[in-house]
C-alpha cells in the first residue's frame, strides 16, 4: 500500500509464494517498537461512552472489496471481519494472525496447500442475514467482478486463472469449497504461500453477504459483520458508525467489542483545519497527520494528547532503469550519494528516521545498511563517470501535498547540483501513482513510498522489486528493477519449507537481498522510515490508544 | 466584458466643450496626444500609480543584482541544512527535528522543519522576508517571481493585443463571412470563463508541453502560460475594437481613402488603426492588470508557471499552508500582486480620462 493518504491501487502481491504456517505465529515482528502493549479482547472493560467525534482523512471507497487506503482500512478493522484478522493490539502482537469469523486458525495440510476453516456459529450481518460459509467464495468472486485492486492476492488459489482472465464474468473458483451446513471453508492453493493468512486478514477477504451487488457501495456501505456498522457515508464529507444491532457481545472474542456507541466522522484532507477541530474541542480525535509547521507548537501546548508512532514504511525515490540516465549503475549510485537524508527528514518536519534500507527496521530481516555517506563531490564524479552529465532528467512528485512537493523540489535541486539538467513535474496526488505507474509515462525518477500490507518481506520485494511482476500499467515496481539473480532469489525464498521461513538463515537471505539491491544494484533511493501522529482532545485518555497493524483502533478509545 | 461608450451628450461645438473642460485654455491646433498628456500630467493619482508600477518593474528587473549582492542566493537555491548568523548568533535556516528513542524505549520526537521568519537586516541582507521550507530566500523568490509574473502578464497582453487588433481589423473592415467567422470564434472563447479555460489549456499543456508546428515548448516553459492567457483574453479586447472599426468603416474618410485607390491593408493600418489607438492603449493597460491577475490565479491553481520557477501565484499557493505559522510566505507576494494590479488599474483609468474624458472603457470578466 502507498502512504497514509495514498495506498496503491494495484498490488501483485499474491504472486509471492513461500511457506506457510509461519504467519500464524505472526512472523517478523519480534523487534517492533510499540507505544504500549495493550491487547484486545471481546470485552469493553466498562469504558463505553456515547459519542466519539473524529476528523478523518479522505479515502477512495468505503467498500471493503474496493478500498485500498488506510483511512478506510482503519475503520474496517471493527466493521468488516474476515476468516482471520490481525490482532487488535499494539506492538509485536499486532502482527499476529488470529481467528475472527473462523472459530480457530485453519487446519493446514502437510504440503501447506490446503487450508480448512470452520465458521463460528450464530454470527449475523447488520442486515440480519446469517454469516454463511458460502459468503467467502462469493466475496472473492465479487472482488474479481469489481476488478478490485486486491484480486492479485488470490492468484495462487486453484481455479482462479479464469477469474483473472475475465474478472467481470467470474462465477466460481474451484479451489474454494464452502459447505454452509457444516460451516466450513476449504481453500486449495496451487503452491504453498507464506503470506496467505495475512492475505486472508486483509479487508479484501472480509466477508460480505452472498448476493451483495458487485458494484461500489457507498451510502450505505455493504452490511457489516463486526461489532460496528457504518450507517451513513457521504464521500469526502462525513460518516456515521454505530454498534451493529445484530452483533452479539463477545460473539467474536478476538475482536474488541468497542467503547464508543456512535462514531461521527468529518472527512477532510486539510491538516490545519483537522488539527483545529481537536484544539477547539469539536472533535475528539484527528486521524490526519498534524501539520508539520504547527507540530512543535501543538506538541508543546498539548503534550500527551499528541501521540507519535512508528510505521513499517519506507519513503524512497524510484529510478527508472529502463530509461537513461538511470539504466546506468553509477548514475543511480550518484543519487544515493547526492541526497542528504537528514535534510529530507527535516523537510518532513522531523517525522522520520533516515534509512538506506528498503525494509523497515521493524522487520527481523532488517540489517542496517550504512553505505552511502552524503558526498556531493563523489556524486558529481559518478555522474561524470556515467557519461550522462548534462542529460535532461525530470523529477516526478505530488504537487498538492506540501511535503511531497518540497521533497521533489529538493531532489531536483540535488540532481541539478550533481550535474544533470533537472526539471520537475508535479502531479495531483489522486492520479500520481497511476501516471508514474504507466510505462508510457517513462517517469525517470520521483517520489514514492510504501507502507506494508502485512509484515513479511514478500510485500516489499515481491511487489516492488521483482522484475517478473512488472506491468505496463498500475506498475508498482516504478524503478523497473529487473535483476535476474534477484528475481530468482525472491522466488527461492518464497518457496522454502515452513520450518525455514522464519529461520535465521532465511532472515539473513532477505537481509542480503536488501543489501544487494540497495548497494550492489542501487535499485532505489530509500531515505526515511516515517512516523505518523494521533491527536486527541482533552476529554480523551490517550493511553487507551492501540496501534494495530492498520493503525489506531477507534473502538478502543476511552474517556479520561 | 469590454465596452466603449462615447457618451450621450450631444454638442455641435466639441472644441468649445473640450476647451471648457481644459480650464478655458485653447485647444485649437493642439494634437490629441498633446492634449492627452496635458490632462494626464495633472492627474497626480494616475502618475503616482504609474510610478508605483514602474518601481515594481524596476525592482523585479534588479532581482539578479539583489540575488548576487544582497541575499547571496538564487531563487531556486535550497538551504535546508544551512545556518545563518543573526545578530552574532548562529541559527538554523530550517529548524532541526528528528526522532530519538528514550531511555525506556519510547519514541521522542523533536518537531522541526519550520523555516526562519523575516530577518529584515539582522542577517546582513539574508532572508529579509524569511525562508520557505526548503530554505529558499523568500525576498529573492518574490523578486524573481515578479519577473515571471510581469513577463507572462505583459507579453501575453502584447500578444493578445496584436491578435486582437488584427482580428478586429479583418472582421470590422471586411465584414460579411470574415466578420461572422471571427465573431463566432470570439463567442466560442467567450463562452468559457477565463479561469476555467485557462486551467483547461494550462493543465493540458503543462503535462506534455507543446510540440507542434515546429514549436517545442516543455511543460515548464513560461511561454505556455503566456500563450494560454493571451488566447483567453483575445475576445475581451478584440470585440470592442471590432465594434469601433465597424463604426469607423462607415465614415466618410474611409470612403474617401478607398475611392482614392487605397488598398485594404493601407486603409486598415493607415486609416483605421490610428483611430482606434487611444482605445487600444487604454484597454491594454487594463488587460495587463487582468493578465497579471490571471497568471497569479492559474499559477496558484497549478496551471500556470510551473515549479520550481517562482511566480507570485505559486508563492501564494506555497504560503497558504503555513498561513498561521509563517504568514509572510503568502502575504508578501499577495501584497506585490495587489500593488501591481491596483497601480495598473488606477493608471489605466487615468489614461482613459486623459485620452477621452467622456469615454467609459472598462474590462469585465
Amino acid at each position: 500500500m502507498r502512504s497514509r493518504k495514498r495506498w496503491s491501487s494495484v498490488l501483485g502481491a499474491a504472486a509471492v509464494v513461500a511457506v506457510l504456517a509461519v504467519i500464524a505465529a505472526g512472523c517478523g515482528s519480534s523487534n517492533k517498537k510499540s507505544a504500549s502493549s495493550t491487547s484486545s479482547s471481546g470485552s469493553n472493560s466498562g469504558k463505553t461512552f456515547d459519542t466519539l467525534h473524529v476528523v478523518w482523512g479522505d479515502t477512495d471507497y468505503m467498500d471493503p472489496g474496493l478500498s485500498y487506503r488506510l483511512e478506510s482500512w482503519q475503520l474496517f478493522q471493527n466493521i468488516y471481519e474476515g476468516l482471520v484478522t490481525q490482532k487488535h493490539a499494539s506492538g509485536a502482537d499486532s502482527t499476529t494472525v488470529i481467528p475472527a469469523l473462523a472459530s480457530a486458525l485453519p487446519t493446514v495440510s502437510s504440503d501447506a496447500k490446503n487450508y480448512k476453516f470452520t465458521l463460528r456459529k450464530g454470527l449475523k450481518y447488520s442486515n440480519g442475514k446469517p454469516v454463511k460459509a458460502s459468503d467467502f467464495p462469493a466475496t472473492i468472486i465479487r472482488d474479481f467482478n469489481m476488478n478490485s485492486p486486491g484480486v492479485g492476492f488470490y492468484s495462487n488459489i486453484v481455479g482462479s486463472e479464469g477469474c483473472e482472465k475475465n474478472p467481470t464474468t467470474c462465477k466460481s473458483i474451484s479451489g474454494i469449497i464452502a459447505d454452509d451446513s457444516a460451516g466450513t471453508v476449504e481453500i486449495k492453493l496451487q503452491k504453498p504461500q507464506s503470506d496467505f493468512l495475512y492475505v486472508l486478514s486483509l479487508p479484501f477477504s472480509a466477508l460480505v453477504p452472498k448476493g451483495t451487488p458487485a458494484k461500489p457501495l457507498t451510502n450505505p456501505p455493504p452490511p457489516a459483520n463486526g461489532p460496528y456498522v457504518m450507517t451513513s457515508y457521504q464521500p469526502h464529507k462525513s460518516f456515521v458508525i454505530k454498534r451493529n444491532p445484530n452483533y452479539k457481545a463477545g460473539s467474536i472474542p478476538t475482536v474488541p467489542q468497542g467503547n464508543p456507541d456512535v462514531v461521527i466522522g468529518t472527512i477532510t484532507d486539510d491538516l490545519a483545519a483537522s488539527a483545529q477541530k481537536v484544539i477547539s474541542g469539536s472533535a475528539d480525535y484527528d486521524e490526519n497527520l498534524l501539520p508539520t509547521d504547527r507540530l512543535s507548537t501543538i506538541q508543546k501546548k498539548y503534550g500527551d494528547q499528541v501521540k507519535f508512532f512508528t510505521t513499517p514504511s519506507t519513503y524512497y525515490f524510484f529510478m527508472n532503469q529502463r530509461t537513461p540516465p538511470f539504466d546506468n549503475l553509477k548514475a543511480r549510485m550518484a543519487v544515493n550519494y547526492g541526497i542528504d537524508r537528514d535534510q529530507l527528514v527535516k523537510i518532513r518536519g522531523g517525522l522520520g528516521k533516515t534509512t538506506q534500507n528498503f525494509l523497515p527496521p521493524t522487520y527481523p530481516q532488517y540489517k542496517k545498511i550504512d553505505f552511502y555517506k552524503h558526498d556531493v563531490a563523489k556524486a558529481k564524479q559518478l555522474v561524470q563517470q556515467s557519461g550522462t552529465k548534462g542529460m535532461k532528467v525530470t523529477v516526478y512528485t505530488i504537487g498538492d501535498d506540501e511535503i511531497d512537493k518540497a521533497t521533489g523540489e529538493y531532489l531536483q535541486g540535488v540532481l541539478k547540483e550533481i550535474g544533470w539538467n533537472a526539471g520537475i513535474r508535479e502531479l495531483a496526488g489522486g492520479t500520481y501513482f497511476t501516471v508514474v505507474g504507466n510505462q508510457a509515462t517513462k517517469a525517470q525518477i520521483g517520489f514514492t513510498d510504501w507502507f506494508q500490507d502485512y509484515p513479511y518481506p514478500t510485500d516489499w520485494f515481491g511487489v516492488l522489486q521483482d522484475g517478473t511482476k512488472i506491468t505496463e500499467t498500475h506498475n508498482n515496481n516504478n524503478s523497473n528493477v529487473n535483476v535476474p539473480a534477484v528475481n530468482k532469489e525472491i522466488e527461492r525464498l518464497s518457496h522454502l519449507p515452513p520450518d525455514q521461513a522464519k529461520s535465521k538463515e532465511t532472515n539473513d537471505a532477505w537481509a542480503k537481498l536488501d543489501h544487494d539491491l540497495m548497494v550492489k544494484y542501487a535499485s532505489q533511493v530509500p531515505y526515511l522510515n516515517g512516523l505518523l501522529t494521533d491527536f486527541f482532545s482533552k476529554r480523551m485518555d490517550p493511553s487507551c490508544n492501540v496501534i494495530t497493524n492498520f493503525y489506531s483502533d477507534f473502538s478502543q478509545y476511552c474517556l479520561k | 466584458m469590454a465596452s466603449t461608450d462615447t457618451g450621450a451628450d450631444f454638442t455641435l461645438d466639441t472644441a468649445a466643450e473640450l476647451a471648457a473642460e481644459e480650464g478655458g485654455r485653447g485647444i485649437e491646433g493642439k494634437s490629441p496626444w498633446f492634449l492627452a498628456w496635458r490632462r494626464l500630467r495633472r492627474n497626480w493619482v494616475g502618475l503616482g500609480a504609474l510610478a508605483v508600477f514602474l518601481a515594481i518593474v524596476l525592482a523585479c528587473l534588479l532581482a539578479p543584482v539583489y540575488a548576487a549582492h544582497v541575499s547571496g542566493m538564487s531563487p531556486n537555491d535550497t538551504n535546508v541544512g544551512g545556518t545563518i548568523t543573526v545578530d552574532g548568533k548562529t541559527v538554523d535556516v530550517v529548524s532541526s527535528g528528528g526522532v530519538t528513542t528514550g531511555p525506556n524505549g519510547e519514541i521522542q520526537v523533536k518537531a522541526g522543519g519550520v523555516p526562519i521568519g523575516p530577518q529584515w537586516w539582522h542577517a546582513g541582507g539574508q532572508y529579509v522576508l524569511g525562508a520557505d521550507s526548503l530554505g529558499r530566500d523568500i525576498a529573492t523568490r518574490i523578486l524573481y517571481g515578479g519577473r515571471n509574473s510581469l513577463q507572462v502578464g505583459i507579453i501575453s497582453a502584447v500578444i493578445c493585443a496584436i491578435f486582437s487588433i488584427m482580428l478586429a481589423l479583418l472582421a470590422g473592415y471586411f465584414g460579411g463571412a470574415s466578420d461572422w467567422i471571427i465573431s463566432r470564434s470570439f463567442d466560442l472563447i467567450w463562452a468559457f470563463p477565463v479561469i476555467l479555460l485557462g486551467i483547461a489549456l494550462g493543465t493540458a499543456l503543462a503535462v506534455n508541453g507543446f510540440h507542434h508546428f515546429g514549436i517545442n515548448l516543455s511543460g515548464s516553459s513560461l511561454w505556455i502560460p503566456t500563450f494560454v492567457i493571451s488566447i483567453v483574453f483575445i475576445p475581451y479586447l478584440a470585440r470592442p475594437l471590432r465594434g469601433q472599426i465597424l463604426s469607423l468603416r462607415q465614415s466618410e474618410f474611409i470612403d474617401a481613402a478607398i475611392s482614392q485607390g487605397a488598398n485594404p491593408m493601407r486603409v486598415m493600418f493607415s486609416e483605421l488603426l490610428p483611430n482606434i489607438a487611444s482605445t487600444v492603449l487604454v484597454l491594454f493597460t487594463l488587460i495587463v492588470a487582468s493578465t497579471i491577475l490571471t497568471e497569479a490565479a492559474l499559477s496558484f491553481l497549478g496551471a500556470g508557471v510551473q515549479a520550481p520557477n517562482p511566480s507570485w501565484g505559486t508563492l501564494i499557493a506555497a504560503g497558504q499552508n503555513t498561513i498561521q505559522t509563517a504568514p509572510w510566505l503568502g502575504i508578501a507576494p499577495g501584497i506585490a500582486i495587489v500593488l501591481t494590479v491596483l497601480a495598473l488599474n488606477v493608471f489605466g483609468d487615468a489614461l482613459r480620462d486623459a485620452l477621452d474624458p467622456r469615454a467609459k472603457v472598462r474590462i469585465e470578466h
